[in-house]
């Protein structure tokens, strides 16, 4: 649950953000949304596959974590080891909220920063102050408030991508099977993935149209993410091992 | 000499019939509406009077219609979306064992596990302690909770349990015509047919219209309605009457909207057993369809209305049984003698009709179609001999429906009124369900009960219906191994039935629900 509120500079003046990892903080999650503006450091460190949201049936691209529910790989301890940490993870406690935008005219929304005070995060005594003295941002409420930017044009240009993909039918539903060294056999299902065969029988055309979009770059970086896969499996062999 | 080619396909009829006719064939039979390239040179026309409105029978689809819609490029978000279409996953029937509070269902998902193993013979030793649908298959229980048959992650056609639509017959006709006309290259005439022309050999020639001159072609389908324009009017064949088996023959029907917006949309046909008949009750988004099916040799006109009137008042409210426009409509139970007569074929009700037990008339449509797009005779010599097929085919499977429909009333416990008693007298069941029903006192239905490989009903319906209606079947004592296997297993596949049951429960939506986030978001392709 989140109990949202609009950030406020006098409100939260002396508000402090903890940004550390750990699962006290919500960091073991199995995967998260991802976009393709970001896909170029996600594809270096996890694989990049996509999923269905439960409540709409929609697509969208997430980096893998982990192989099963609440279970995050990269997280070692407290620490997250990886060189990159996905916008959509990076962005707590801040959310995108909406305010009518009457200058717009009737029924138009504009995004505005909010924060969720419920979030473990959210601190009187440790962290990241969100306010300078005289009551600007502070150098970490920017960078916040750019990834918050970055996630909203995130989520439009993923609905044009998820769509482009659909038209072209490069998407297919697959079932990931992990052979552990100690014998067990996993399943991973529900993802989805860019379907190879259909990509390399695409006409120039296509491939032109995907380009000049800018999705092509974004294609390939996912199919080259599936390496990101094996170190995974190593990881959870140690684990068990 | 060389023979005529079979190019030209005419259909008389633009009702839901004749525009789901015409998918069928276009979709089997155009290569690309784009680029107009087909190797046969085929040519669809479909002549629709813009003068006679269309009945729009069948409201209720079997699962059959998914693929059916699927083979003609339709995306079912569109499909249902525009079509006012909801999900439905079987019949549940109330009152037609004993009339009072009785009720059963009728799933479209065969029992759990039925292709290596008939859980019906073990199911007998529980019988006074689980219903046998609750038994064998997790949609029963999901059919009593009206709960959708998929997620709005499942991808579109895919299910969790196997589903067919409630539909507006209006709404269905139109937007298979746009699909038609727009997708599939079907041309599509607006006029009325004033005479027809024969050839030498006794063929159809042309087809004259009023507005748009003769129309030639070499095989024409005749979708024109219970007055069979083509194969009744011009060639005379006739209706074999059924109604010495199946009595009804009026029904009353109304369209009764929801007190609100939000109320329950069933995922059930509902029938509901009266003194003389039965009422449907099919749930679209925007509207109930409720009507009374019934035998005018029991029911007056008068009484069959006050009961359709008292389930609506009692269902609905009774401002909305007060409010109800009713239509009737007329029909004599049965079909034609046989079906495809010189170049002519017919389709929908002009090949013929009976009460809407087990919505048989849309799933014939497709059949129909679906036999001519795939058999497509290549010349005139050979269509004698695919109308000779298609005859016996649909004869059998006319017969096959009426075995069906008839199973349902001969087991009921009711004696209330004539028309029950009646409908048990021996007389008027046909030899092949008796015989049937002999068999199945000592053994359960199962594989061995098809004949055919394309049967319309699989035994699994037979079972659903003949222990809902607490039939009972004698087990011989002494047990086959086949038996023996199945008693060793049964108790484990009742559990992972009752499981999957409840997992069923937990994680699928509402109805209402699902067609609500399709309205929103659609489903998905994969």
């Amino acid at each position: 649950m989140s109990n949202s509120v609009i950030l406020n500079n006098t409100i939260h003046k002396d508000l402090k953000v903890i940004t550390k990892t750990g699962e006290a903080y919500g960091s073991n999650v199995m995967h998260a949304m991802t976009f393709p503006t970001e896909f170029r450091d996600v594809q270096s460190c996890y694989p990049i596959f996509f999923c269905k949201d439960p409540a709409t049936g929609q697509l969208y691209p997430t980096a893998l974590f982990g192989f099963e529910k609440d279970q995050n790989l990269f997280l070692n301890g407290d620490s997250w080891e990886a060189s990159y940490i996905p916008l959509m993870i990076k962005r707590h406690p801040f959310l995108i909220g909406f305010q009518s935008d009457l200058g717009k005219g009737e029924g138009a929304k504009k995004p505005i920063i909010s924060i969720d005070m419920d979030n473990p995060r959210i601190s009187q005594t440790e962290g990241e102050t969100l306010f300078t003295d005289s009551g600007d941002p502070s150098e970490y409420l920017k960078q916040s408030m750019a990834r918050l930017e970055a996630i909203h044009r995130g989520h439009e240009h993923n609905k044009i991508f998820i769509e482009t993909l659909l038209k072209n039918e490069l998407l297919q539903s697959f079932t990931l099977e992990i052979t552990l060294n100690n014998g067990s056999n996993n399943q991973l299902s529900g993802f989805y993935t860019i379907d190879e065969e259909k990509l390399h029988k695409l006409g120039a055309e296509a491939l032109a149209s995907l380009h000049s979009q800018g999705f092509l770059q974004a294609i390939y970086m996912t199919v080259a993410s599936f390496a990101r896969i094996r170190p995974m499996i190593d990881k959870q062999n140690a684990i068990l091992s | 000499m060389e023979e005529q080619k079979i190019t030209r396909l005419v259909i008389v009829g633009g009702g839901t019939a004749g525009w789901l006719a015409a998918g069928i064939i276009a979709a089997e039979h155009f290569v690309d509406t784009k680029t107009k390239t087909n190797k046969r040179s085929f040519e669809l026309t479909l002549i629709e009077s813009p003068d006679i409105a269309t009945i729009g029978v069948g409201e209720g689809t079997w699962p059959s219609m998914r693929s059916t819609l699927q083979k003609m490029g339709i995306s079912e978000t569109d499909f249902i979306r525009e079509c006012d279409a909801s999900f439905k996953q079987g019949t549940l029937f109330r009152g037609w064992k004993t009339g009072h509070d009785d009720a059963y269902t009728h799933p479209f998902t065969i029992p759990h596990a039925y292709a290596e193993t008939n859980l019906a013979p073990q199911w007998q030793s529980f019988r006074d302690k689980v219903d046998f649908a609750e038994a064998v298959s997790s949609q029963n229980t999901l059919m009593f909770k009206g709960l959708a048959p998929k997620q709005i992650t499942t991808p579109e056609f895919a299910f969790n349990v196997n589903y067919g639509y409630h539909l507006d017959a209006g709404k269905f006709a139109e937007f298979l015509r746009r699909h038609c006309v727009e997708k599939l290259g079907v041309k599509h005439l607006k006029a009325n047919v004033t005479g027809v022309i024969s050839a030498e050999n006794g063929d159809i020639a042309s087809v004259t219209t009023d507005v748009c001159g003769d129309i030639q072609a070499d095989l024409f389908i005749d979708c024109s309605g219970s007055r069979a324009l083509l194969l009744d009017e011009h060639y005379g064949v006739a209706i074999s009457s059924k109604s010495d088996v199946l009595f009804n023959d009026t029904a009353l029907a109304a369209q009764i909207p929801y007190t609100k917006e939000s109320d329950a949309i069933e995922s059930s046909t509902l029938s509901t057993a009266q003194t003389a008949g039965w009422i449907w009750d099919i749930g679209l988004p925007s509207r109930r369809g409720i009507g009374h099916v019934y035998s005018s040799r029991h029911n007056s006109e008068g009484r069959a209305t006050e009961e359709l009137l008292a389930y609506i008042a009692s269902t609905v409210s009774q401002q909305a049984a007060e409010a109800a426009t009713i239509r009737r409509l007329d029909f004599m139970p049965g079909h034609r003698t046989k079906f495809w007569h010189k170049n002519c074929v017919a389709i929908g009700m002009s090949a013929g009709f009976i009460e809407p037990l087990e919505a048989s008339a849309l799933v014939l449509v497709e059949l129909s179609a679906a036999m001519i797009a795939d058999q497509l005779p290549a010349n005139r010599h050979i269509m004698d001999i695919v109308a000779k097929r298609f005859n016996e085919k649909f004869l059998y499977r006319w017969d096959r429906i009426i075995d069906f429909l008839k199973l349902h009333y001969v087991l009921s416990e009711r004696r209330d009124t004539a028309y029950w008693r009646d409908n048990c007298d021996r007389g008027t069941i046909p030899e092949s369900l008796s015989e049937r029903l002999e068999v199945w006192r000592h053994q359960c239905p199962w594989h061995r009960d098809a004949v055919h490989v394309d049967e319309m009903f699989p035994s699994a319906s037979f079972q659903y219906v003949l222990y809902g209606m607490g039939f009972v079947t004698q087990q011989s004592t002494l047990g086959s191994r086949t038996d023996r296997e199945a008693a060793n297993i049964g108790m484990q596949l009742f559990q992972e039935n009752a499981d999957k049951t409840q997992r069923l429960v937990g994680m699928l939506p509402s109805n209402r629900e699902l067609i609500d986030k399709i309205r929103t978001y659609g489903f998905q392709k994969i």
